[in-house]
């Protein structure tokens, strides 16, 4: 006989119970569950129901098993109905037998709760006032506090036992629930329709997770009813993400929470730029990686997992850096930009992308502790609008890389996530017109009012629109030996460090010393236009910046020693 | 003179060693606010890599500081 299966003609109790009856047996728990006439303030007229026959058989049939295995009853089955029903009548039976009652009304919950979780089934419930609407049957588990189920049930309770000794020291030889028993509109809201005490709540809870995530396919996305719920969203909201279209440009500590979120959004389809492969020191906060993928394309990767949570959506991996050459193609089939870049290169080219194309951008920056979100919409204030030219990769922070822990970036892409949400919703948000500064490190945030730049006109940003492309790093830096050979090449060598820097490890031979923040208020000190200059640090990152930033005012003979003092140190 | 609450944001808040702080100040600019600052802390940024905010607003440079003014300096940053 099945464990489970499917009737298309009406459940005969009385019939049911027979397979289950077994004079070794001293307890039988049954549940019915019964179609009501009333969901979520409407009023139920009758129900469809519609099964993936294959998938949920298998599925129903692994759970009667699980029952009888995990509880050790001796018999279980559960039959549900498809097609049309009418109110009242029985749409899913659960009978067990047991030699006592208490494993029998464990194990009957445990089915019918995990019925209700893993078996793909639908109904369709057709209201009172004409209309209709299809219903996931998860929903009903999932939301269990939410009073969302469309059947109601009853449990009919039925615990008897025969001569037994255990049952007698509970003073009860002969147990008729009947509706006594009935958890109908109690605080279990699915329906109030379990055959169970409460002292069995724990046998099925801790049962949950294994069985969860043996979770077969059939289901084909994730059930949305606890975000629909939400006032601000809707059906109507829901269609607005499912037709969102976001493009995330880095899928590292920012990029991960913001794809995580919105793939369980159910955004529509979803751009994931990454060149990268996942290196070891990513993983911690990084964690939607795996040990095991070291090495392997990260929006590769990033793509398999947001399928694997959500197939609805429509996800694309591009394995590239975002360049000048190829962002403005890839963004133009998007709405909104999402920058979870490391690198102010990349953050302006986000924020340009945007601006010239009139998307929505997300931008969010992390340093140690901290973080800051921007949202750049159409005529308001955008990155160049905000930081100096200046602003350039090597020029703030300390030489040595930065640490960060972990959730650092996962809030500030949480709230990456957000500010998307709001945006596909049409919703207004506070950074509209403001930069969000948050202190993760004492939780101290506060808004700055933001305003555009004064050049700008239109919905564009001047500064954005007519920025230049950086030039290539490799056009600013020079490899010399020592810098004895680079002053004999004709360099006048500038020594960009700090006082005290300097102190510690002068650099060898006849060199110009001027610190980094001193050479960017007069830049004009290096001012002889026949001399080349070759500026150095410790590294090489303060140098390049500083050189594409002279560049950039007109400047063009500077370069920067590549590696810095550390990479002579070296050779 | 005019009493200014200051608040420092990434690496000028390790510059200074804290991330706020009252000082009495006859400065009346941020401009001017900054250079006596930095007889103080060691900041390495030039006011040309920064952005101050006075009163929860970006300001510019040259903007006027009153008594009670809330001055915050940020630095750009780009972690990911």
């Amino acid at each position: 006989m099945a464990g489970f299966e499917f009737s298309t003609a009406p459940l005969e109790p009385e019939r049911l119970r027979k397979a289950v009856e077994d004079p070794a047996c001293g307890g039988y728990a049954t549940f019915e569950g019964w179609v009501r006439d009333h969901n979520d303030g409407r009023h139920v007229r009758h129900l469809e129901y519609e099964a993936y026959v294959e998938l949920a058989v298998k599925e129903g049939e692994r759970i009667v098993e699980e029952a009888v295995r995990r509880f050790g009853v001796k018999h279980a089955r559960c039959v549900h109905r498809v097609g049309d029903l009418a109110l009242g009548e029985l749409a899913v039976w659960v009978g067990v037998s047991a030699g006592h009652r208490a494993e029998a009304f464990a194990a009957c919950r445990y089915v019918i709760d995990e019925v209700k979780h893993r078996v793909p089934i639908w109904k369709k419930e057709h209201y009172v006032d004409g209309d209709s609407g299809w219903v996931n049957c998860e929903r009903c588990a999932v939301g269990a506090e939410s009073a969302t189920t469309a059947d109601g049930g009853r449990a009919a309770t039925h615990a008897h036992e025969h001569r037994g000794e255990h049952a007698d020291a509970h003073g009860h030889s002969h147990e008729h629930a009947g509706d006594g028993s009935h958890a109908h509109g109690s605080a279990h809201a699915r329906g109030g329709a379990h055959a169970h005490t409460h002292d069995h709540d724990h046998a099925g809870a801790t049962s949950h997770a294994p069985a969860v995530s043996a979770h077969p396919a059939g289901l084909t996305r994730p059930d949305y009813s606890r975000q629909v719920v939400l006032p601000d969203v809707g059906a109507d909201g829901q269609a607005k993400i499912r037709r969102a279209r976001v493009l995330v440009i880095g899928a590292g500590g920012l990029g991960v929470p913001v794809l995580q979120y919105l793939a369980g959004a159910g955004v529509g389809v979803l751009g994931i730029v990454d060149g990268d492969v996942l290196d070891p020191s990513n993983l911690h906060r990084q964690t939607l990686y795996s040990l095991a993928d070291v090495g392997r394309p990260k929006a590769l990767l990033a793509a398999e997992r947001l399928k694997a949570l959500n197939p609805e959506v429509d996800v694309r991996a591009h394995v590239e850096r975002a360049t000048e050459e190829r962002l403005p193609a890839l963004a133009a089939d998007y709405d909104v930009l999402v920058d979870c870049t490391d690198n102010f290169r990349a953050k302006f080219l986000v924020n340009d992308v945007a601006v010239r194309l009139g998307k929505v951008g997300v931008l969010a920056s992390v340093y140690q502790y901290e973080g800051q979100l921007q949202v750049v919409k159409p005529g308001g204030a955008c990155l160049r609008c905000l930081w100096p030219e200046a602003t350039r990769d090597g020029l703030v922070g300390n030489c040595a890389e930065a640490g960060v822990l972990g959730p650092v970036p996962g809030t500030l892409g949480s709230l990456q996530a957000l500010e998307v949400l709001k945006v596909v919703l049409g919703r207004r948000s506070a950074l509209d017109e403001s930069v969000l500064l948050f202190d993760l490190g004492t939780l101290e945030s506060q808004r700055i009012r933001a305003r555009r730049a004064t050049e700008c006109v239109g919905t564009n940003c001047a500064r954005a629109a007519s920025a230049a492309a950086a030039p290539r790093i490799e056009d600013l830096e020079v490899a010399v030996a020592s810098l004895d050979d680079a002053r004999a090449a004709g360099y006048v060598v500038v020594d960009l460090r700090e006082a005290s820097e300097v102190a510690a490890a002068p650099a060898p031979g006849d060199t110009m010393h001027i610190p980094l923040s001193r050479l960017l208020e007069s830049p004009a000190q290096l001012d002889r236009a026949d001399t080349r200059y070759l500026l150095l640090c410790a590294r090489g990152q303060r140098s390049a910046g500083a050189a594409a930033t002279l560049r950039a005012a007109g400047m063009q003979r500077v370069w920067s020693l590549r590696g810095g003092l550390s990479a002579l140190a070296r050779r | 003179m005019s009493r200014i609450h200051v608040q420092y944001y990434a690496v000028l808040r390790e510059q200074a060693g804290r991330s706020e702080e009252t000082i009495d100040s006859a400065a009346a600019t941020p401009a001017a606010l900054y250079e006596e600052l930095r007889a103080r802390h060691p900041f390495h940024l030039a006011r040309t890599q920064l952005r101050v905010a006075i009163d929860g607003e970006f300001a510019g440079w040259d903007a006027p500081l009153a008594d009670g003014a809330r001055v915050v300096f940020i630095p750009p940053v780009a972690g990911g």
